[in-house]
């Protein structure tokens, strides 16, 4: 028998049970249980295996630095591993269950680790298995990777579900003057403090009640009116939310868990909360946590923080044990071990001190407490749950063996460390303090203040007075007047710790941990020393002390301990390590917030997306757009489809949604000026009317993005770009305007989503402009010719841009329209279009038209090529100044044999090959050969595949043949030819007519 | 040039606008509207032009002129938003005639899907997906912004009717749905 519920006591409902399993076992806790404290309730008393050994481990702690009750919660794609047993409320229906185990955590067939566990230490697996004699004989890791998997299957945590998470997440936004962390009584006060100077506080708390330690020590009354008091005054409480990280600029990283508490919570509900949260000042208040102490098997299940048995005894009405001893160092432990004792246990204390006033012992042998001086624990039996524990008693400076004391419960309490990671997240070292055993937050200039034990200070009243003081501090920092506190000094105990980490005896081996979760032993950390790594860094590394879910809260500071006492220094001189975000875990779903599936990022639609889509469009992705590919009539495949799209547009006319292009209106009366020193080609004098085909460098001399842009008054211009580059193109003419050409009079501003554009592009494409404007004149080749613009209306009085400009090569227009249209008048141009025998059409003939004629896209300028590579050097000026232009001109770029764009044709013109080949001489296939294949097609035109791509040195200096296209993996080679790129009309006859 | 055309205008949300009542029952927190946009259109001074181009987008309006970036003036006609130092918005009214020495106009009357969030927790819905600061003293009524919402930048008015979110036409499906999911949490109404 060790520990049961008691009848009355505690914030629990008693009237509200809860069922709940553990490992399928049904189980009852209350309302206001956690986990921890229904399943030590229910006096299960090993609830987990260790993460090395296997060992039985039990409840630690009541808090979010527990390291020993880590559990599964939830099954299938539900399944939560690692969770602090301690952190997870309880509610009707909640399913857990032990990990790291095989078959249970009773009875765990890797426990036989733990037999070999004097081999197992620090660094043994890599020691071992990496240059492993006599087979690699110190070098190599061949072995390792044979059996790392195995190896990591041995060690570890619980497993999460492989299925997709069927919980949705979110982010949110929240603005504040002062962020208080921890809703304890140095929280409480800080918030009213501030509050009352008038100033917007949130107060955040990770527990699921605020009130801190009041919910176990502390008057309630005392806190409900405190409660009350912040939140009359407009303070904002967020409870199951953690302040997870402090970042620049005062913004602090919250996890809030929504539903994790709920036997059935509504779907409308996120589970977790991101929350980004910029106050103007942080207050942390967030308490300090007990420190265990390394003594033999003092991971044995029935070992436990000596706060943690009050948290149980008072908060959840559990008498965690029936002989208790309490073994100390402080003079906290004492009112603990005088409420057990109260509440019917048998409690002996030892005190590592050689004696304590009355004042300190009075209220715990007044409850019949035995106290025993100068006594510590030195090896706790029992290996599913504590029987005994053999002490040691202080004799000449030194722990000799003393008598065993029979006991189901063995509380420790080695020191308090205060939560000082927020402040070490802005990289402020703490600084030790030896009178106090801790480390203490160092003093700040950024706008973060510590209040209560998180600033060492022990007593309820000087926490309460510290909270005060900081709330003012922040008030004044703010501006606001507020009332001055002097700010309590750290500390508080009536009578001095006497610091201790370890009881170690010589000729004694125990198995002692410093860092319970990841099985560390005070021999490791030794071991570490004698190897070398005595930086905490490495010791950190090469021990893992301080890694996983607990982060180093409960065994740190004993490692620094044993590290300064190895290297005969102080601890600080031993340093810490630094602690990061975040301060417990936060969940991978948090952290995607809404963008998971179809929202993993937002997908942008044209205004001819649903039109698309009911004249059976297949639609393919670019960048966030979604895109025609092919609209496939009955039975047809892609290549059927395209291949009878293409045809059509060069015999009759097609449609093709190019909305995705970006549209730039750029404006002013310097707007000429600055699209002339943009572009490599000239447009100064571009007429009024015109459009004209650009190419603009990056300053490096390599293009950047090409279009057509077109002159629609004397300061008013409409620039496309390729659809890839819209955006990128957009902040590169506002980065000139705003820091090279602050200058030039002219605004630049995306017209994009205002136009829904369509390409009609084919022979017969004037006759369908012509049947859909309202003046067919306006349409017709003398006034509309080939680079012209025209503004006119539709047969609907839609106004529309028109411009004779051709991608295909055919004759055609860019027709473009304000959006909200886009219905109407795509059913008007396809109306007519059809009745001329036209199609529709879609990326992947757009791309076999584009092909034929050698146009380029962001296939061939793919960053890497200048203006003449791509073959449209004599495009550009050699009379005016354009970015790009004298980079241009370096050796590099201008050397003869750089790749130059070329048309390519299968020698056996029956034959096939792939873009992203490798083009190469066919007696040197090798390396990255001579160019590349950029994009192929079936040219309906030439009835055979094409394709284009880069050879070096151009077409001219292939003429002679030679290379293949060299495709190892898919294809193997296929002997080509280089031509030309313009495959189809090279002179341009088609679209001019 | 929209008001005078014969054919018919189309949301961007057509077919993904349904209104009625989603999400958590009671009282609804939020409350969605689409609100179509008539005319929209910008105005752009030189830095020297400022004070005039300032007093034409006042006179469209016919109220003040917006006194710096972020800030609205409505007027009997429409409203003007500042959304740029050199920029603003005419909500509502045509663009007057601008000569180039002084500035520029712009049509964007399709570019943006106006939705119009309202209700008790419109504020608290807004911000799970917008980084501003929307407390009252911060963004009192008419203020507007430059901001972002699920990776797309957007424009954020306070009128006195609402939170006015001007979304991208192409992204306005995409972001309506997101705010939509969001919105369901507190119980949402789509008018």
């Amino acid at each position: 028998m060790a520990a049961r519920r008691l009848r009355q006591g505690g914030r629990i409902d008693r009237g509200k049970p809860l069922g709940f399993t553990w490992n399928g076992r049904a189980m009852t806790g209350y309302q206001g249980d956690t986990l921890a404290s229904a399943l030590l309730a229910n006096n299960e008393r090993v609830v987990g295996r260790s993460f090395k050994y296997h060992r039985p481990r039990g409840v630690t702690s009541a808090g979010v630095e527990e390291c020993g009750a880590l559990v599964t919660v939830g099954a299938g794609a539900r399944r939560d591993p690692n969770v602090r047993a301690t952190s997870q409320e309880l509610y009707e229906g909640l399913a857990a269950g032990g990990q790291n185990a095989w078959p249970s955590v009773r009875f765990d067939a890797g426990g036989i680790n733990n037999l070999f566990s004097r081999f197992l230490v620090a660094g043994f697996y890599y020691k071992t298995f990496m240059g492993m004699p006599p087979f690699e004989w110190g070098r190599g890791t061949g072995w390792w990777m044979r059996y790392e998997k195995l190896i990591r299957k041995a060690a570890g945590m619980g497993t999460a579900s492989r299925e997709p998470d069927p919980d949705h997440y979110e982010h949110a936004h929240e603005y504040c003057d002062v962020l208080v962390v921890g809703s304890g009584p140095a929280g409480l006060a800080a918030a009213r403090t501030a509050a009352e100077a008038g100033l917007d506080v949130i107060l955040a708390e990770q527990d699921g009640e605020p009130g801190g330690s009041y919910l176990a020590w502390g008057d309630d009354d005392e806190r409900v009116t405190a409660i009350q008091a912040v939140q009359s005054l407009g303070v904002r409480i967020m409870t199951r939310t953690t302040a997870f990280g402090l970042y620049d600029y005062s913004v602090a990283g919250l996890h809030e868990r929504v539903t994790d508490h709920l036997s059935a919570p509504s779907p409308h509900l996120p589970r977790h909360r991101l929350w980004t949260l910029r106050a103007r000042h942080t207050i942390v208040a967030a308490g300090a946590l007990e420190r265990h102490l390394a003594f033999g098997d003092n991971d044995r299940p029935g070992v436990m923080n000596a706060s943690a048995a009050g948290v149980y005894l008072n908060r959840y009405g559990i008498l965690p044990g029936a002989n208790i001893v309490v073994a100390t160092n402080n003079d906290s432990a004492y009112a603990t071990a005088a409420s057990l004792a109260r509440a019917g246990a048998a409690v002996t204390l030892l005190d590592a001190r050689t004696g304590v006033p009355g004042a300190v012992t009075g209220v715990a042998t007044e409850h019949g407490v035995g106290i025993r001086f100068g006594c510590a624990p030195m090896q706790a039996r029992g290996a599913k749950g504590v029987r005994a524990l053999r002490t040691a008693i202080a004799r000449d400076g030194a722990w000799q063996p003393g008598p065993t004391e029979l006991c189901d419960l063995v509380l420790v309490s080695a020191g308090w460390s205060p939560v000082v990671n927020l402040l070490s997240h802005r990289g402020v070292k703490p600084v030790w303090d030896a009178g106090n055993d801790c480390f203490l937050p160092a003093d700040t200039t950024e706008p973060v203040s510590v209040a209560g034990s998180a600033a060492g200070v022990w007593g309820h009243e000087h926490c309460v007075v510290s909270g005060q003081a900081a709330g003012a501090r922040a008030a004044r920092a703010l501006g606001k007047c507020s009332p001055r506190f002097t700010p309590p000094p750290a500390g508080g105990w009536q009578e001095p710790l006497r610091p201790l980490y370890e009881i170690r005896m010589p000729g004694r081996k125990l198995k002692s941990f410093v860092d319970i979760q990841h099985d560390v032993t005070t021999e490791d950390v030794r071991l570490a020393h004698r190897e070398g790594f005595v930086s905490v860094e490495h010791l950190k590394r090469y021990t893992t002390l301080g890694m996983a879910t607990d982060q180093g809260k409960m065994g740190n500071i004993i490692g620094l301990a044993l590290m300064a006492e190895a290297r005969g220094v102080d601890i600080p001189d031993v340093g810490t390590t630094t602690f990061r975000p975040p301060y417990t875990p936060v969940s991978l779903g948090a952290l995607r917030g809404r963008s998971v599936g179809t929202h993993f990022k937002p997908l942008r639609r044209t205004p001819m997306h649903e039109w698309n889509l009911q004249h059976g469009a297949v639609m393919t992705e670019a960048g966030l757009w979604r895109r025609p590919w092919y609209f496939p009539r009955r039975g047809e495949s892609l290549s059927q489809a395209y291949v009878r799209e293409a045809t059509t547009v060069r015999s009759a006319v097609g449609l093709c949604d190019v909305t995705s292009l970006g549209k730039i209106a750029v404006q002013g009366p310097d707007a000429a000026e600055f699209l002339n020193r943009v572009y490599s080609n000239a447009f100064a004098k571009l007429p009024v009317g015109k459009a004209r085909y650009g190419i603009m460098l990056r300053d490096d001399g390599i293009v950047m993005d090409d279009g057509t842009t077109w002159r629609l008054s004397e300061a008013d211009f409409l620039m496309t770009t390729t659809t890839a580059h819209a955006a990128q193109t957009m902040a590169w003419l506002e980065e000139l305007l705003q820091t090279r050409w602050p200058d030039l009079k002219v605004h630049v501003t995306s017209v994009s989503e205002q136009w829904g554009g369509v390409a009609v592009a084919g022979p017969r494409s004037r006759d369908v402009l012509q049947e859909c404007v309202a003046d067919p004149s306006k349409v017709d080749n003398d006034a509309l010719p080939f680079m012209g613009v025209v503004e006119t209306t539709l047969k609907e009085d839609v106004l529309c841009r028109i411009a004779r400009i051709s991608f295909s090569g055919e004759r055609a227009y860019e027709v473009y329209f304000p959006a909200d249209y886009a219905t109407g008048v795509m059913d008007r141009l396809w109306e007519s279009a059809e009745s001329m025998g036209g199609c529709l059409y879609g990326l992947e003939a757009l791309g076999t038209l584009r092909v034929e004629k050698g146009h380029v896209t962001h296939a061939e300028l793919d960053g890497r090529m200048t203006i003449d590579d791509a073959g449209l050097g004599k495009m550009a000026s050699t009379k005016k100044a354009y970015i790009g232009k004298v980079l241009k001109r370096r050796p590099e770029l201008t050397r003869e044999d750089r790749p130059r764009l070329v048309g390519i044709l299968p020698k056996n013109r029956d034959e096939k090959f792939n873009a992203g080949a490798v083009i190469c001489a066919e007696n040197a296939i090798s390396g990255h050969g001579e160019g590349w294949v950029t994009a192929v097609t079936h040219s309906p035109e030439l009835g055979h595949w094409i394709g284009i791509g880069y050879v070096n040195g151009g077409y001219e200096h292939w003429e002679g043949g030679g290379l293949v296209a060299a495709d190892p993996v898919r294809k193997g080679n296929t002997a080509i030819e280089v031509v030309s790129p313009q495959m189809v009309d090279p002179d341009g006859e088609r679209m001019r007519g | 040039m929209g008001s005078e055309c014969v054919a018919e205008r189309e949301s961007a949300l057509k077919g993904h606008y349904k209104t009625g009542r989603f999400g958590e029952t009671g009282e609804p927190g939020v409350k969605l509207t689409e609100v179509p946009v008539s005319v929209l259109h910008q105005i752009a001074a030189w830095p020297d032009t400022v004070e005039a181009v300032g007093a034409m987008a006042a006179q469209a309006v016919g109220g003040e002129t917006a006194s710096g970036p972020g800030s609205v003036v409505v007027g009997p006609k429409g409203a003007q938003l500042r959304i740029e130092p050199l920029k603003w918005w005419l909500y509502g009214v045509e663009a007057p005639d601008v000569a180039p020495e002084e500035g520029a106009t712009l049509d964007l009357s399709h570019a943006r899907t106006q939705i119009r969030a309202t209700g008790p927790q419109a504020r608290e819905c807004l911000n799970r997906l917008i980084p501003l600061d929307l407390r009252e003293e911060s963004f009192p009524v008419d203020s507007a912004a430059a901001t972002a919402m699920h990776h797309v930048g957007i424009t954020l008015w306070r009128s006195r009717e609402g939170y006015e979110l001007f979304l991208p036409r192409g992204f306005a499906v995409s972001l309506w749905e997101v705010l939509f999911d969001t919105a369901t949490q507190f119980g949402l109404e789509v008018e």
